[in-house]
């Protein structure tokens, strides 16, 4: 670049704010829009902005305090009988409207069902880019540099998402506002409910289109919990595709590792105190494997397209460590990667390794916790 | 709606961060057949015709699109492809932009169809003129059974009759207005999500594209686990998932909606095949067709990078490597060390389990002669591991 060009500052203003939108289910906000406050905390002090809590439903009551014990500074919020239950256009019209009014600078939703659907609606009618699947939000300046100069973008929030074309990519709104994330689950840890924290709590009221109510809702019914706790266990064990064969190549039963790693689980839950889990790669998930069945679930997976978790132990036994895996769980605090290969890709972010089989490893580890 | 994605997901070509397709082996996105299947039961249900649209470099998807009309999935009968060099880079917002312009543009091609007929009748042309251009139209996949048909089986179709005297005009127009409206009521489908950008919001922002350019709010619904769809009635009732409960939602043509991975297409009943085959189409287009920005009517600062409020930065590591310990390997203190002086050099203090590979070798083996240092193994990880971190972590 010629030393004659010059650096051409930019700053979007008029915008205010890290607004979060809630989702809440009986009565409570879900845990990951509790972590999502916190990461809108992060990036407001950064910028010296507040958190706003967005809640939108119907008989809220007590509820539109809670995002403030969680860490907000102030909510807005919409209650209406015709927004009892979630549905996509009278939900966008109430949340582009508060948007285009009230021009907040960065507006965060939770990766789920519901921000995967109002996010990209709001982000489209407000003129705006959404980044999906963000793991992290950091405040940095954006630089482009154009024939015409080199133009920096102050404080904008650098969207951090998993992509398997450059590892980990940084997405950028430069010049729209507001920036739009949807924030993973796993990926921020909440504040403490705090019941003394005090914010302003304020009521809009919506303004709807004929149209808006096209569609019906027929029908609401729960769909049991999975008893797979996978966030909120501290030590999770994973298995991957290794449990086909042993070192020396020899087929074993995959049963007989689950229920080895069952044994580990169960013993340091027992010694310990902590919650234990059972987590899996997609690879063995996709296998579909007789002997693994109704144990090794879909609810297991752990990576991009399965769960994010930054468990205190997380032990890899037989895992690769595919970048897809890799994004599920290297926000670990202490990873074991157990693997045969010493080239698996699993090593590059393990504090602890293992080279050899596991099928050694496990009754050795079982013995050695035993006897700790 | 289908997307060509990188084959391979370890050989991706990027330049600056937008992906470029020209240059690499592109497969359809796996998730789009169950978006195929879904669309395929649709049509099986109630007739029309399932129309495969597309965006990207067109030598390159083009391909990809012609053996759909081969592919198990056997309803596609038009493949359309938005290429031009202005819509390449584009984030969900332009990608939306773009496809809902050409979804209204095969819109207006098969409504235009089925008015110039109507007005020719209208007009007073004579049966034989209506019926000429009528199997044009037909030919070109742009009427269905129920309006002119040379499908052996079927009835004849109503301009047919007519220009035989064996039906009235007022029998053509109801015929033509009802497929029209019926015109009106299509459903778009489109996987969960794909699986380079992996962002799902490709569904919901066409919806919402699509609502600006018809002029009136088009609902959609996400994770799709299983729907109905009916287009005499005009309404689609759709079961999806939303946190812990499922819905089931009924909407009104048109609708987009994205499909769930586990979605599994019904057998259609013997019932519907009447009237599916009579609002069919004469079948396969094979030419897959081509429409660049203007074809489209596209605005040229809305699409491809330029319209794009995101932009991806430059591609960064995540974190540093750990200090990594190797069962076997990794050379350890066995115990506290305090700082102590070697060869004029001082080192330490040393904790327990700290990593002594770094130290010279010299002094590494005194230390180990000492029995101060030693290997690594799997008792000291569990030790280190569940002694510390998870003590610590109960109090
Ligand atoms: C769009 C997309 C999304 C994806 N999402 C995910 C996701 O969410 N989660 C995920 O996990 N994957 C995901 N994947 C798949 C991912 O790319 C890998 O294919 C997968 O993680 C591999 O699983 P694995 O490590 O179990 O199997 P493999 O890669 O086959 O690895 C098996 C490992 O076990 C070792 N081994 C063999 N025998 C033994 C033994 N006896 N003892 C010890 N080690 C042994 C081998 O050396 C090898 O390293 C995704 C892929 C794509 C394309």
């Amino acid at each position: 670049m010629s030393s004659s060009q010059q650096s051409i500052e930019v700053r979007i203003e008029g915008y205010r704010d890290v607004w979060v939108y809630c989702e809440h289910e009986d009565g409570k906000l879900t845990r990951p829009t509790t972590e999502v406050i916190a990461g809108a905390r992060k990036v407001a002090d950064k910028v010296g902005m507040d958190v706003v809590g967005v809640l939108i439903g119907y008989n809220l009551g007590d509820l539109v305090r809670e995002p403030i014990y969680y860490g907000a500074d102030k909510v807005i919020y919409c209650d209406d009988p015709r927004l009892k239950d979630y549905q996509v256009l009278p939900y966008t019209t109430v949340l582009s409207d508060m948007v285009m009014q009230l021009k907040p600078w960065a507006l965060l939703f939770v990766t789920s069902e519901i921000g995967k659907d109002l996010g990209p609606r709001v982000a489209y009618r407000t003129r705006t880019g959404l980044a999906a699947d963000v793991i992290d939000l950091v405040v940095e300046d954006f630089v482009m540099n154009l024939p015409t100069g080199r133009y920096v973008y102050k404080d904008c929030i650098a969207q951090v998402r998993p992509d398997f074309a450059t590892r980990i990519a940084k997405i950028f709104t430069p010049k729209h506002r507001p920036q739009i994330s949807s924030v993973r689950p796993g990926n921020f840890t909440p504040l403490p409910r705090d019941e003394s924290r005090r914010g302003e709590i304020v009521r809009w009221e919506p303004r709807f289109d004929e149209d808006d109510f096209q569609v019906e809702v027929l029908e609401t019914v729960r769909v049991p919990k999975s008893e797979v706790k996978l966030e909120e266990a501290k030590v999770v064990i994973s298995l991957g595709l290794g449990v086909l064969r042993d070192a020396s190549g020899r087929p074993r039963n995959p049963r007989e590792a689950y229920e080895l790693a069952k044994q580990l689980a169960d013993l340091i839950r027992e010694k310990f105190g902590v919650e234990t889990e059972i987590g899996a790669s997609r690879a063995l998930i996709y296998a579909e494997l007789k002997e693994l069945e109704g144990l090794i679930t879909k609810d297991r997976q752990v990576g991009q397209t399965g769960k994010t978790i930054a468990p205190d132990v997380y032990i890899a036994l037989g895992i690769s460590g595919a970048l897809q895996h890799r994004v599920g769980m290297q926000r670990s605090k202490k990873i074991i990667a157990v693997n045969v290969d010493p080239n698996a890709p699993i090593f590059q972010i393990a504090h602890y390794g293992y080279v050899g089989d596991l099928y050694e490893f496990l009754p050795k580890a079982i013995e050695i916790l035993r006897s700790m | 709606m289908t997307k060509a994605v990188p084959a391979r997901t370890t050989r991706v070509v990027t330049v600056g961060g937008v992906l470029r397709r020209e240059e690499m082996d592109l497969v359809i996105n796996p998730l789009d057949f169950k978006a195929l299947q879904a669309a395929d039961y649709a049509k099986r249900y109630n007739g029309g015709k399932l129309i495969a649209v597309s965006m990207g470099p067109d030598f390159k998807v083009k391909p990809l699109l012609s053996e759909l009309y081969s592919h198990p999935i056997e309803g596609v009968d038009e493949a359309i492809v938005l290429s031009d060099r202005r819509m390449a880079g584009a984030d969900t917002w332009a990608t939306a932009y773009t496809l809902s312009l050409g979804v209204k543009k095969a819109l207006d091609l098969n409504r235009g169809a089925v008015e110039e007929v109507l007005e020719l009748v209208e007009s007073g042309a004579s049966g034989e003129k209506v019926l000429e251009r009528a199997r044009e139209l037909y030919h070109a996949n742009l009427l269905p059974n129920l309006v002119y048909t040379e499908k052996p089986g079927l009835p004849e179709g109503v301009v047919q009759r007519y220009a035989k005297g064996r039906a009235t005009v007022e029998e053509v127009r109801e015929a033509l207005l009802k497929v029209r409206t019926e015109l009106e009521r299509f459903l778009i489908v489109a996987g969960l999500k794909t699986s380079d950008g992996e962002t799902g919001s490709t569904g919901p922002q066409t919806a919402e594209a699509l609502s600006d350019a018809l002029g009136r709010k088009i609902p959609d619904i996400t994770h799709v686990v299983d729907f109905e769809v009916d287009a005499e009635s005009g309404t689609l009732v759709a079961v999806r998932k939303t946190g812990s409960y499922l819905q089931r939602l009924r909407s009104p043509l048109p609708c987009v909606i994205t499909i769930m991975p586990d979605y599994r297409a019904g057998v259609t009943p013997v019932l519907r095949r009447k009237r599916a085959a009579l609002y069919s189409y004469r079948g396969k287009v094979r030419e897959v067709r081509v429409w660049n920005a203007d074809d489209i009517g596209a605005d040229p600062s809305k699409i491809g990078l330029a319209g794009s409020p995101t932009i991806v930065g430059p591609g960064i590591d995540i974190g540093g490597p750990p200090v990594q310990k190797f069962v076997g390997r990794t050379r350890v203190f066995t115990q506290r060390v305090e700082a102590f002086e070697f060869n004029g050099k001082t080192y330490g203090p040393f904790e327990r389990f700290a990593k002594a590979d770094d130290l010279p070798e010299e002094l590494v083996r005194e230390l180990e002669a000492k029995g101060l240092v030693k290997r690594f193994d799997l008792r000291d990880l569990l030790e280190e591991v569940f002694g510390g971190v998870l003590v610590a972590a109960k109090h």
